[in-house]
């Protein structure tokens, strides 16, 4: 990050300034979603686009994730660089032919001729009392599918750089946003910048233990590693920032360096995110570590709406702290 | 990601199976395991029936062992260095092109062990480093460091959860100046080994005692030099003191039996053979080698076997016959300028002669000093199978034969 930027913004801002900055640049890039125009998202952050841009490039659509997917990815692939707007994650399930069977096989099954360079964005994160159907972090479902690139931005400053790294991709990107994150503050340059896929940014440097975090999980691990500092134990916490391409590198240099890792992800833990990274790691680096590679996800239930049991189902600072000085402990 | 066995998916057992098993053989009583010392053909060579097809270490000697068929040696399980259980497969003889039998088919020959645990006898068998530790765990980061700096994890106690040995406890281990496993030890070969319990069995349980007899070696000295030049012409080596010394304990033994018995825990067996054992050093520790019949070889016969049997035992390549049988040992300190020493009886049998160097003494010859070649002899017996008047009229005997050596082996 350059020194001289003093700026801050929030993450929705941020999100809002690389969209714009990316619409001026580019007239093909356009907006399609459910209130995303006069509304500017429920949460929003798209406020002041649709007056900027007008009603022909942010478009409301009907409430039909499924139909305006595949209107995104058929502009896509005729010319358009679409930004589709999924309001709440639990919501790809209805996307999921488009972006699986369509999105993420023209370009292959065309044998190049055709590309949707499309950008999908939507949200993840519980603990906003939205309840089952509103709270899941479903990232894990397009990472596994080749073909889809999935971007997990944890600071303003890294979803601005991505999100215009994702615009301006050949190739279909899924962009997770925290929607707890949305006011989170930090410091994000005026200028245009880009960060590239794949890249892990270590978010803090420590010996002791690596914190691999994602997305939401980014926060909690830096508030865990706070803790962890005030017991002596240096934890290092490292942001791959996107799922795919994975930074199988970075994350086996600090879990060689530290010997110990907790992955953290918002997602599920069974079968998802921190399975997946575990097991690079394990493979990696076994000679390495000194512990078994733990994992932190969503309890394995239905998220609830009730805020004393939501709470409990998705790792805190608190937890991952805990987590972290047993796994350093001596006997 | 599964790994299928494909390499077998396609095979089939042929109709009839010829395979022959080789197994560890049994070679001693009580043997439980063996070392492969080497396999004289490669995996895939063709062998024919008696051919000698891989040489084993037991506790005692290394010796050959024949293929069990004709064929080709497939399915080598075992490495050289390796230690094997006794009747345990450690590859087959099939015909060309046969597919050795699964690891459940039943050996068809060797004796079969109900699970003999491998003796952990070498430090260089990779099971004996293997640390698997009683409860104890060590992460992959601490085995492998473990490894690089030569620390033993089994003198370490682990620091982690549930007592699981970390870097930490490694690293700690490897900076101390006192690391458990740095005083030197020497790992003991299978003939020190055989040694330190062998004397130790036989110190603690046998009831020795002794009896010394000074000897004029003149007339040893004298046959030696006058019988030397035929024996050479004859056998092409002249015969050492410890030859005429075994011959005359040929001649003389018969006329003692309990000297050439054995204890058997409750009676005294009097072996009707006359087996001489000569103990000689080899480069772990000492074993003795048996000179078969003594009673009935000349000397130069016996100088032969003597030089055939030490250059086996220096090579390490003794057979189970060259030190099975013995019926009393002799142990000859004299080339390294001993004067005289009690030696430790060989169980069962009844008796060991320590045999000191041949010096120059002034000693009384007809009333006035004079200087003859003295030598020492010590018998160490067995109180249970002989006594001391039977030592003393056995080791009168020996002076005897001593003072006119040529007499008793015309």
């Amino acid at each position: 990050m350059p020194e001289a930027v003093q700026r801050e913004l929030t993450f929705a801002q941020a999100v809002r300034e690389a969209l714009a900055e990316e619409m001026r640049r580019d007239s093909r890039v356009c907006i399609f979603g459910e209130d995303v125009a006069e509304a500017g998202t429920p949460f929003k952050v798209l406020s002041g686009l649709v007056e900027e841009f007008g009603t022909e490039r942010v478009i409301d659509t009907p409430i039909s994730e499924a139909g305006f997917t595949g209107l995104g990815v058929g502009a896509a692939m005729t010319g358009l660089r679409p930004v589709v707007d999924i309001m709440f994650g639990d919501f790809i399930t209805l996307t999921m032919d488009q972006m699986v069977n369509q999105a993420a096989k023209v370009h292959y099954m065309s044998g190049g001729k055709w590309k949707v360079p499309m950008v999908m964005r939507t949200t993840l994160g519980a603990t906003r009392r939205s309840a089952a159907q509103h709270s899941q972090s479903l990232h894990a479902w397009f990472s596994h599918v080749p073909g889809l690139k999935v971007v997990l931005p944890s600071t303003p400053y890294d979803a601005k750089g991505l999100l215009k790294t994702a615009i301006r991709d050949e190739n279909p990107v899924v962009f997770f946003e925290d929607k707890m994150m949305y006011k989170l503050k930090g410091p994000v340059p005026a200028e245009d910048y880009t960060i590239p896929f794949g890249v892990a940014d270590v978010k803090r440097a420590g010996d002791d233990i690596t914190l691999v975090a994602t997305s939401s999980m980014v926060q909690v691990a830096l508030g865990a590693a706070t803790l962890l500092d005030e017991v002596g134990i240096s934890a290092e916490v490292i942001d791959p920032r996107t799922t795919w391409p994975l930074d199988e590198k970075t994350l086996i240099e600090s879990a060689k360096k530290t010997s110990r890792v907790i992955v953290v992800d918002e997602g599920y833990g069974r079968y998802g995110v921190t399975a997946e990274i575990a097991s690079v790691i394990a493979e990696g680096a076994f000679y390495d570590l000194d512990a078994p590679v733990k994992r932190m996800g969503a309890m394995h239930v239905p998220i609830p709406f009730s805020p004393v049991l939501e709470d409990v189902t998705v790792p805190t600072e608190h937890t991952v702290f805990e987590a972290a000085r047993a796994l350093c402990r001596r006997s | 990601m599964s790994e299928f066995p494909t390499e077998n998916a396609g095979w089939r057992p042929p109709p009839t199976i010829m395979a022959i098993s080789v197994v560890m053989p049994a070679l001693e009583m009580a043997q439980e395991s063996g070392k492969l010392v080497a396999w004289r053909k490669k995996e895939g060579e063709s062998v024919t029936k008696g051919e000698t097809l891989l040489e084993i270490e037991t506790d005692k000697a290394v010796m050959e062992i024949e293929a069990p068929g004709d064929g080709v040696l497939a399915g080598v399980k075992v490495q050289e260095g390796a230690v094997v259980p006794v009747g345990q497969t450690i590859a087959w003889i099939v015909r060309p092109g046969e597919v050795p039998p699964p690891e459940t088919s039943p050996s068809e020959s060797g004796r079969r062990m109900d699970a003999v645990p491998a003796r952990p006898a070498t430090a260089s068998s990779k099971i004996a480093q293997t640390p698997d530790m009683q409860g104890g765990r060590i992460s992959p980061k601490a085995r492998r460091l473990a490894r690089e700096r030569g620390v033993d994890i089994r003198s370490l106690r682990g620091s982690g959860p549930d007592g699981a040995i970390l870097t930490e406890d490694v690293l700690a281990a490897a900076e101390s100046p006192q690391q458990p496993s740095s005083p030197k030890a020497e790992t003991l070969g299978p003939v020190a080994r055989l040694m330190a319990e062998r004397t130790t069995q036989s110190w603690t349980t046998v009831p020795h005692f002794f009896v010394v007899r000074e000897i004029d070696a003149g007339a040893l000295n004298q046959a030696r030099e006058r019988l030397g030049p035929a024996i050479e012409k004859a056998h092409g080596l002249r015969p050492t003191h410890t030859d005429l010394l075994v011959a005359l304990l040929g001649r003389v033994l018969p006329k003692h039996p309990r000297m050439n018995a054995s204890w058997t825990g409750d009676t005294i067996r009097l072996n009707p053979q006359v087996n001489v054992a000569i103990a000689m050093a080899v480069e772990d520790g000492v074993v003795a080698a048996v000179i078969p019949d003594t009673d009935k070889l000349e000397v130069g016969a016996i100088a032969v076997q003597r030089r055939d049997v030490t250059e086996r035992a220096r090579a390490g390549r003794l057979r189970p016959a060259d030190i099975a049988g013995a019926t009393f040992t002799i142990s000859n300190l004299g080339m390294y300028r001993v004067d005289a020493f009690s030696a430790i009886i060989t169980p069962p049998q009844a008796a060991i002669l320590a045999v000191g160097s041949i010096a120059d003494r002034v000693v009384p010859v007809t009333g006035q000093p004079g200087i003859r070649p003295m030598m020492t002899l010590t018998l160490s017996c067995d109180h249970r199978v002989v006594d001391g008047a039977r030592a003393a009229l056995f080791l009168n005997d020996l002076a005897d034969a001593l003072r006119e050596p040529e007499k008793w082996l015309r």
